[in-house]
């Protein structure tokens, strides 16, 4: 390798460096991957954008007009004035029931299995792979489960084709990731933690519920936000369940119930109206806004929590 | 759920949705102004311009003119549970609305569509009010009904027609009778990709309009079979003669053809092909008139064009009547039911027939409906 | 002294000890009852349908999905679940990838903290939303301008609807197994004088090649058991021909065949044409098992490596 002197060849120093560290060529390869990785992470995006886009156009003749009676009213057979109360009710309670029997439940199964049980034992393994196993069944299945058990053999319980059906479908539905998500944090806390408890003779259940869960906190709420997130957006389940779209004027526990996404299911099908101002189609979409900013406002919330215990894990 | 506690409820929800209401007036005063809206049907005051499928009302509404029981009645207070037939419930569910508003929120009424058979199910069962039916109550069904105590009055309430269409194009078919539809249309006709090649089969069960017909592509379009357009199609052209032919449980079309969900995508398919064949509701043809052509029908009584007036006075063969049948044990506990029935068989009620897309039942008929009713 | 009675605390902590242990079993093994419920109920529905139809296995290979005509023809919907996915997968598979690259490999921290939420964000999308957006948007300004379809509902159109959903997923599964590479490799493939496109290529995907192909496999499962994009955009509302593998056809998926058998027709929502939908369910339950245990293998693989 002859030695070039920088002043001569016109160039600094660095470039001088930098071209024969690379070869001296363009690295026209390196650019091509790059650009094909940048349009793949562009078109996701776009895709994203053109989605919100329309889901806002198609809403807009509703929620400009009357955002307020939309959400208040019940639904109806015009859709120009119909509305969404029933199916928000349905899907509050929904969330609700999610909160009140998946996240105990989740979370006991999560500590049970990362600070009790013994991992080589055979049964733990049996539940490590069935709860796995169980994250990755279709949520139509779920509502196969629901509409057998809770619309069927409950009926007198639940009421049927209720939202307490709905609510305890979805509630096994999201269990699993609940549980995965509460053990990764519960997997995270230190375990000096645990030690210090011990060591200044607390039991398992006074480290569990004083130390653990406290620490493991922000990371089990991600994970149940997620969950409840999940659980207001499956429509399958309901139409399993057998959610009306007809007239709904009294929202009950046991009575005939319906749901957002049930609604956006069926509305999304009806024909629009010839040369009509507001359609089903608008309906549709004022509805899917709806289920769009309480899914975005428990998917952001997630990331926030999550985005904070990183950082408290990281002693920030 | 009270009024109060709904409202708070609304209101947070309002609240917690304020993206939702972008640049919308401050929000405190959503939930006030508008919490009626969340207990009345659909704002009461404006006509219903944009529903789906419009017809012109066969009679003015409003007239008064319907003869005894016409006028819109008193309503009780209470909660009316309908279940049954889809497609009949678009019209429970107007009538239901109307209910909401002529009551000021005071009668309720809960309005599902799981089908003909789910509903006579929860209805015998005494679980709901009234079942809507696409067809009369079957012997064992009423037997269940009859079991466990209740009683019920059947109510004819419309007539469901549909049209036998083609592309306006096609001048070569003007009329088709039944055994021509069935060999167009019916299970034998599976493959024939030309009006020509269902000749042979035309011959045997005996067909007269149109024959022979002309070797022309064939494109089929209509419903699915979950649709009750496609029942009451089965009813009308092939029925009869696959019992007769093929034993029973063959009450079905050819299955290759173009089966649609929506109607609209129907009109593109018949609108597609110059030599089309399909079948919609009649609503929806009047409503589309023009881009479609309606085939005349021959039940054995000569081509009849599906018009308003064929319809209502029976001359038009492919039309089915849909029914009401209200538990008279509930009825006669609770007010509500028989306000609600009331107003379903009043002028105003029975106007509701055509907005729903179906035709109204003419005035003997109704007269009979209403003194069924009255005699329950 | 200290003696063994006073390390085990006192009676009341024993017992709590004791109760909350029992009370965090019976949740984890509820987990083991979900599953055996699943399976039951599956399985009773199945031996309904087959009772239903007679012991006739015919019906099952008799053209064309027409629960009520008792014509149940597995063909059709396998097709239809195959050939849906499929498209889904073509769509979601290089976007994902190519995602995970990006985010992995070259995005400066200030576009992976916005872009990441970004994806995330559509990983939270309801599916029903998308399917809306299928029908409103994908037909008519996508797929009927580029291929003019007889029908504007068809396979396509569900499939790029699902590839949508499942971006996030593939590009998720595939973003942990990139960066799960160690970071030596990459300093020994850069001390070498390796370009950044090489050592991308050529050392850290191959080195993340197992956890790619579980990403793949697991997405593939979730394409399959997605419900509502091809119910609302698929074609057909519950019964069709078997219209073979052109996307631009419309056709019925398992998962279609499900929603649609459940909800019945206005006439018939009993027998054979209702209890199909347990059958179908129980394929659906082992086709899904079966893919995402085939990616747990590989995913564990990759676990074992580093």
């Amino acid at each position: 390798m002859s030695l070039i002197t920088p002043g001569a060849a016109g160039k600094t120093a660095a470039e001088v460096t930098r071209s024969q560290l690379t070869g001296g060529k363009r690295d026209t390869a390196g650019l091509v991957l790059l650009v094909l990785l940048l349009l793949c992470t562009l078109t996701t995006l776009l895709i994203l954008g053109v989605l919100l886009q329309e889901v806002l156009v198609d809403a807009w003749p509703i929620m400009s007009e009357r955002p307020g009676d939309f959400l208040t009213s019940t639904i109806g057979s015009d859709p120009a004035t119909t509305g969404v109360w029933p199916g928000l009710y349905g899907s509050f309670i929904i969330g609700l029931g999610v909160l009140v029997l998946s996240v105990p439940l989740g979370v006991a199964a999560a500590i049970y299995l990362e600070d009790y049980a013994r991992h080589d034992h055979k049964i733990t393994q049996l539940i490590l792979v069935n709860i796995r196993n169980l994250a990755g069944v279709p949520a139509v299945i779920y509502g196969v489960l629901g509409l057998t058990i809770f619309g069927t053999w409950l009926k007198g319980i639940t009421g049927g084709s209720s939202v307490i059906s709905a609510a305890l479908t979805m509630a096994v539905l999201v269990l699993p990731v609940v549980i995965i998500t509460s053990m990764e944090a519960i997997r995270a806390v230190p375990q000096g933690l645990r030690e210090g408890g011990y060591g200044v003779g607390s039991s398992r259940w006074e480290v569990t519920r004083d130390h653990v869960i406290p620490y493991a906190a922000p990371g089990i709420l991600t994970g149940v936000v997620l969950s409840i997130a999940r659980a207001l957006g499956e429509a399958s389940p309901l139409i399993m369940l057998g959610a009306i779209t007809g007239l709904l004027p009294e929202t009950t526990l046991t009575g005939p119930f319906t749901a957002l996404p049930m609604l956006i299911y069926n509305w999304s099908g009806r024909p629009d109206p010839v040369g009509g101002d507001i359609g089903w189609t608008n309906a549709a979409a004022a509805a899917g806004l709806t289920l769009l900013i309480l899914v975005i406002f428990f998917n952001a919330a997630a990331i926030y929590l999550r985005n904070r215990f990183e950082r408290t894990r990281l002693g920030v | 759920m009270k009024a109060s506690t709904k409202r708070l409820f609304a209101g947070a929800i309002v609240a917690s949705l304020v993206v939702a209401a972008c640049g919308d007036d401050d929000e405190e005063s959503t939930p006030e102004t508008e919490a009626p809206a969340a207990t009345e049907a659909p704002a009461a005051t404006e006509p219903m311009t944009s529903e789906p499928m419009t017809t012109e009302p066969m009679t003015t509404d409003g007239e008064g003119g319907g003869g005894a029981g016409g006028e819109t009645p008193e309503l009780a207070s209470g909660n009316v549970f309908v279940t049954g037939s889809s497609t009949v419930e678009p019209i429970s569910i107007r009538v239901g609305e109307l209910a909401n508003e002529l009551s000021g929120g005071e009668l309720l009424v809960t309005v599902e569509g799981p089908g003909t058979g789910d509903g006579f199910q929860k209805f015998c069962a005494g679980e709901a009010d009234i079942s809507d039916a696409s067809r009369p109550i079957r012997e064992e069904e009423a037997q269940t009904c009859a079991d466990n105590g209740i009683e019920f009055v059947e109510l004819e309430v419309a007539i469901d027609g549909l049209s036998v269409i083609t592309n306006p194009n096609n001048s070569a078919i003007e009329c088709l009778d039944v055994p021509g539809l069935y060999a167009l249309l019916g299970p034998e006709s599976e493959g024939f990709g030309s009006w020509s090649d269902a000749n042979d089969l035309a011959a045997e069960v005996g067909a007269v309009q149109s024959v022979p017909f002309p070797d022309a592509p064939l494109v089929v379009f209509g419903p699915g079979e979950e649709s009750g357009t496609y029942d009451s199609f089965v009813e009308f052209a092939i029925a009869d003669l696959s019992e007769e032919r093929l034993g029973e449980d063959n009450d079905f079309t050819r299955a290759d053809y173009s089966s649609s969900p929506n109607d609209n995508l129907i009109v593109e398919g018949i609108e597609s092909a110059d030599t089309s064949l399909g079948w919609v509701g009649y609503a929806f043809f009047q409503a589309e008139g023009d881009r479609l052509k309606g085939i005349a029908v021959d039940a054995g009584d000569g081509c009849v064009a599906p018009t308003a007036e064929t319809i209502a006075d029976g001359s038009y063969p492919f039309a089915r009547s849909l029914y009401i049948y209200v538990s008279t044990t509930a009825a006669a506990e609770n007010p509500a039911v028989a306000s609600y029935v009331d107003l379903y068989l009043s002028d105003e009620g029975i106007a509701k027939v055509s907005d729903a897309g179906y035709v109204q039942i003419p005035e003997d008929r109704l007269a009979a409906t209403r003194d069924a009713w009255a005699a329950r | 002294m200290l003696t063994i009675e006073d390390l085990q605390g006192n009676r009341k902590q024993r017992r709590a000890e004791i109760v909350t242990r029992r009370i965090f079993q019976a949740a984890a093994l509820f987990s083991i009852l979900v599953s055996l419920l699943i399976l039951f109920v599956l399985g009773q529905g199945t031996w309904d349908f087959f009772v239903g139809i007679d012991w006739n296995f015919d019906v099952l290979t008799d053209t064309g999905w027409f629960p009520r005509r008792e014509r149940f023809d597995l063909r059709t919907i396998i097709v239809g679940s195959i050939v849906v996915g499929s498209i889904a997968m073509l769509v979601a598979a290089p976007l994902g990838l190519g995602v995970a690259i990006y985010l992995a490999e070259y995005a400066p921290s200030k576009v992976r903290a916005v872009v990441k939420p970004v994806i995330e964000l559509l990983a939270g999308l309801p599916s029903v939303v998308v399917g809306f957006f299928a029908l409103k948007f994908i037909a008519p300004e996508v797929v009927d301008r580029i291929f003019d379809p007889t029908q504007s509902r068809n396979m396509l159109v569900a499939g790029l609807g699902i590839g949508i959903l499942v971006i996030p997923i593939m590009a998720s599964l595939s973003e942990d197994s990139i960066s799960a590479v160690p970071g030596s490799l990459r300093e020994a493939s850069y001390g070498v004088g390796a370009k950044k496109v090489t050592t991308v290529t050529k050392i850290v995907l191959p080195a993340a090649i197992s956890g790619l192909v579980a990403a793949f496999i697991i997405a593939t499962s979730r394409a399959i058991g997605e419900t509502m994009v091809a119910t609302m955009a698929g074609g057909y509302d519950g019964s069709g021909p078997y219209n073979g593998f052109n996307p631009l056809e419309p056709g019925l998926t398992m998962t279609a065949a499900m929603t649609n058998a459940a909800g019945g027709t206005d006439a018939v929502k009993a027998g054979p044409p209702f209890d199909v939908l347990f059958f179908v369910g129980l394929l659906l339950f082992f086709i899904t098992l079966g893919l995402n245990t085939i990616g747990a293998r590989f995913v564990a693989r990759v676990r074992q490596k580093y």
